[in-house]
């Protein structure tokens, strides 16, 4: 994020998080890159190889290098015992990387020796120093082989153990999302445009002066159901129709079937983030259509900031998980393997992406999200210094069409005579107070 | 050798699959044999929804009947009910040929079939076809017809339809057991055949039986059937008003229904409530007796003014002397006939199958009065049959053709 001149008073604690995002292994670290590229900023970044070679063309301002001696600079083999015993031997080095880091990003390829490895230390040891610890995770594909999608299920699962939200791309899904004729390189860049992304979007819920802002616990709630597959969607649009534009963006992913997927889901998080031209009524158009894609019983934990550097842009961001994933998590699964860095720029193209997610009960409970306004009582451009950290409210039940509950005949045939549902308790009907 | 004379009725119903087996004696009366009973599953609002296990709740009743009254059964008359089923009434005519003038059989047969020259739903089947009195000439009220003389012959019928697919079922799901199915009977004209004697249905009664997921009714006036119905709407339903309405589990409140509850108003204590026991997954509850009475008084309330504004004809109501019959599992249900008179200003009585010889503890059960009265009802169709030879006048068979899809 940049500096920030604006008027519009925001929270210390909007600004003052320390973030440090550590790209692990050859997938790790060209997503640190893509972030680089991206524009990240005010976060550390720290790449962790085994491979002497990737690391030196990493753009990462701290790079670590694993098993120097075992691996003599040339990666782990795609052998996980490699890299988790160079990480186990070389933690001194890694913990001095957590010093005064508060969130911590993990970044990690699983399938491969050095993010199946070193993954799960890493997660350790950023538990054991931040407070808040999410994992950005890729599982291989299937084609990889089924060793390699073994070796990417033990990693996940260790590294669930120690993270407070991990975020599980599959990488045979983000293939959905990308044309067929797409070049395998395009292909790849596509999948870390897509994690670089989410991690981003994430970073920026904690972080960006919201005007309706959006925690921590928020991102954690949204991401809490056990068992489920996350969603992310990620629009931008600058044309004059750009409310629509963007939310269609992020939900154009086919993954999230034009946004079918969010109805199944129990809390979506939407943040909307746009330039200081960003009016009440876009927020409210964006709301509105995202609202049809979502069940009455979902949460919606909603944000909306304005970030001076975005012109003209509005971007959207959907996340969440959904429960009963249409196809659970096998066991094993492919990873993806990535020779060189990704070149092409698809990051102002939408992306959403899956993510199979699960987590484990963080340390501290988790925070309930807070009930918030609902979104039209909220003044966007106001900016009194008290109406800073609203929060997303849950959305305003609609109207329902059958609101009279059947009880039991709630699935069989209505009994209607003189157009009265008789299935419905007369006492309801006549309106009788008990 | 016995067998012939051996009807068993069987009814399919929302909270009881019910069979009795009944000894036709040749002065009339019929003996009780045996029952069998089971309660129902995969039975709603009358109708079959779970094929499966319908069929076994069919299967246990049966085979418990058969021990009961030691003897096979293959073969019953299936009762029906259903919120589908519709009836009106309709007059046929048919004009006598030149040459003749003395009104026989085929002119009786002829007058029904014109009577049926109407218009129902094409997914509809006629169900009965119930004869009321004829008109020879415009001279009214005429019994019997045959071999009188006239030129003109006129009959008015109380025509009973419903939709076939869903009485096939029924049929279907007996046939699986496997029994043969005779024929099928309206529930609410079979209780009545066992509710009402000749006399009261000659001074003209109104019966209605509620049970657990319909509430049947049957008018019968000068000794013929006047109206007939089904509401879809029964003990159930008050049940589920009392869940929603205190809150309470649906096994709590059908327990309190039965226990406690009542549809008279103001018997209650000001501030009066009823503990309701604590069980596994239900913490105990406190609620209001008054409460309770009101929510069941509203549905039945209703229930009887459905059906009085069904019937359509104030002045009917008005004439019938013997009263209102109630029956069925709700007529156990306190202050159900003080309601009952309330709503339609007759004497009311809680209807029990009437005098007849055999299992008493059945003939003392409101609900196994539709049960009897398929046997009985079956009993009539023979006799009818047994009287008119191989045209029966009072019910026509259709169920040959309605069966297609049972076999």
């Amino acid at each position: 994020m940049i500096a920030y001149s604006h008027e519009t008073t925001h929270s210390q604690e909007a600004t003052d998080t320390k973030i440090k995002i550590f790209g692990i292994g050859s997938a790790g670290t060209t997503v640190l890159d893509r972030l680089v590229l991206d524009g990240l900023q005010r976060v550390d970044l720290c790449a962790i190889d085994t491979d002497l070679q990737n690391l030196s063309g990493a753009l990462a301002q701290d790079k670590i290098q694993l098993g120097r001696e075992t691996t003599r600079g040339l990666g782990a083999g795609g052998d996980p015992e490699v890299g988790y015993l160079a990480a186990e031997n070389e933690q001194h080095v890694l913990k001095e990387n957590f010093e005064d880091v508060e969130v911590a990003f993990i970044l990690a390829g699983l399938g491969g020796g050095t993010g199946s490895g070193v993954a799960p230390v890493v997660a350790r040891l950023a538990r054991e120093h931040c407070q808040l610890v999410i994992a950005v995770l890729t599982l291989p594909f299937e084609f990889e082989g089924r060793r390699r999608c073994q070796q990417a299920a033990q990693a996940l699962e260790l590294i669930e153990q120690f993270g407070h939200a991990v975020v599980c791309f599959e990488n045979d899904r983000m293939g959905d999302a990308i044309l067929p004729k797409a070049g395998i390189a395009q292909a790849f860049a596509a999948a870390d445009a897509t994690l670089s992304q989410c991690v981003h979007s994430m970073i920026d819920f904690m972080r960006k002066p919201g005007l309706i802002h959006v925690g921590t616990e928020n991102l954690l709630a949204a991401l809490s159901d056990t068992g489920s597959r996350s969603v992310f969607g990620y629009g931008e649009s600058d044309t004059d129709n750009r409310c629509n534009e963007a939310l269609a963006r992020a939900l154009r992913n086919p993954l999230l079937d034009k946004g079918k997927m969010l109805s199944d889901a129990r809390r979506v998080l939407i943040n909307i983030c746009g330039g200081p031209s960003m009016t009440l009524s876009e927020v409210q158009t964006i709301m509105e259509e995202a609202g049809r894609h979502i069940n009455d019983h979902t949460q919606i934990l909603f944000g909306a900031c304005v970030d001076p550097d975005f012109g003209p842009k509005l971007s959207v961001s959907i996340l969440s998980s959904v429960s009963d994933p249409p196809e659970p998590l096998p066991e094993v699964h492919p990873m993806r393997r990535r020779g060189e860095p990704a070149t092409s720029q698809i990051s102002d193209e939408s992306q959403l992406f899956e993510v199979p997610h699960e987590e484990r009960p963080p340390r501290e409970p988790e925070p309930a999200p807070e009930p918030l306004e609902p979104a039209e009582a909220h003044e966007p451009i106001a900016a009194d210094a008290g109406q800073l950290q609203k929060e997303s409210a849950p959305k305003q039940e609609i109207l329902q069409f059958e609101p009279v509950n059947r009880g039991r005949f709630e699935k069989s045939e209505p009994t209607i005579v003189d157009g009265e549902d008789l299935d419905v308790p007369t006492f309801m009907r006549k309106k009788i107070k008990l | 050798m016995a067998r012939k004379h051996v009807l068993v009725g069987l009814e399919i119903g929302t909270t009881k699959v019910s069979f009795v087996a009944g000894e036709s004696r040749p002065d009339g009366t019929l003996k009780i044999l045996g029952i069998g009973q089971t309660p129902s599953r995969g039975v709603r609002k009358g109708e079959i929804i779970d094929f499966g296990t319908a069929q076994k709740c069919i299967h246990e009743a049966l085979v418990e009947a058969e021990t009961r009254c030691s003897m096979e059964i293959d073969s019953v008359y299936v009762g029906v009910s259903g919120g589908h089923i519709q009836s009106f009434n309709n007059r046929g005519m048919v004009d006598l040929p030149e040459d003749r003038d003395e009104i026989d059989e085929e002119d009786l047969q002829e007058v029904q079939i014109n009577a049926r020259e109407v218009t129902i739903p094409t997914q509809n089947a006629f169900l009965h076809t119930i004869i009321q009195h004829y008109y020879v000439d415009g001279q009214e009220g005429i019994q019997n017809p045959v071999g009188m003389l006239g030129n003109r012959l006129e009959a008015d019928f109380h025509i009973i339809h419903g939709i076939k697919t869903r009485i096939q079922n029924s049929i279907r799901s007996v046939k699986e057991i496997p029994l043969d199915v005779e024929d099928v009977v309206l529930n609410g004209l079979a209780t009545a055949q066992v509710v009402l004697d000749a006399h009261q249905k000659a001074l003209g009664a109104l019966v209605i039986d509620m049970g657990g997921g319909t509430t049947d009714y049957v008018v019968y006036h000068e000794g013929a059937v006047k109206a007939t119905g089904v509401l879809a709407v029964g003990g159930d339903h008050i049940t589920n008003d009392i869940s929603m309405g205190l809150r309470i589990p649906i096994h709590q409140a059908e327990k309190v229904k039965i226990e406690e509850g009542s549809v008279v108003l103001g018997n209650a204590l000001p501030g009066e409530t009823i503990e309701l026991k604590s069980e596994l997954g239900f913490a105990g509850k406190e609620v209001s007796r008054e409460t309770l009475n009101t929510i069941m008084h509203l549905r039945v309330r209703e229930v009887f003014e459905l059906i009085m504004k069904r019937i359509g004809d104030d002045q009917l109501i008005e004439r019938l002397s013997a009263g209102v019959f109630v029956t069925g599992g709700c007529s156990r249900i306190h202050g159900l006939d003080h309601l009952a008179g309330e709503v339609y200003g007759l004497p009311v009585q809680a209807a029990k199958p009437r005098a007849m010889s055999g299992v008493t503890s059945a003939i003392e059960n409101p609900e196994l009065a539709t049960a009897i009265g398929i046997v009985r009802f079956a009993q009539a169709m023979q006799y009818d049959q047994g009287q008119r030879g191989a045209t029966p006048g009072m019910v026509r068979r259709i169920f040959s053709w309605l069966s297609g899809a049972g076999s």
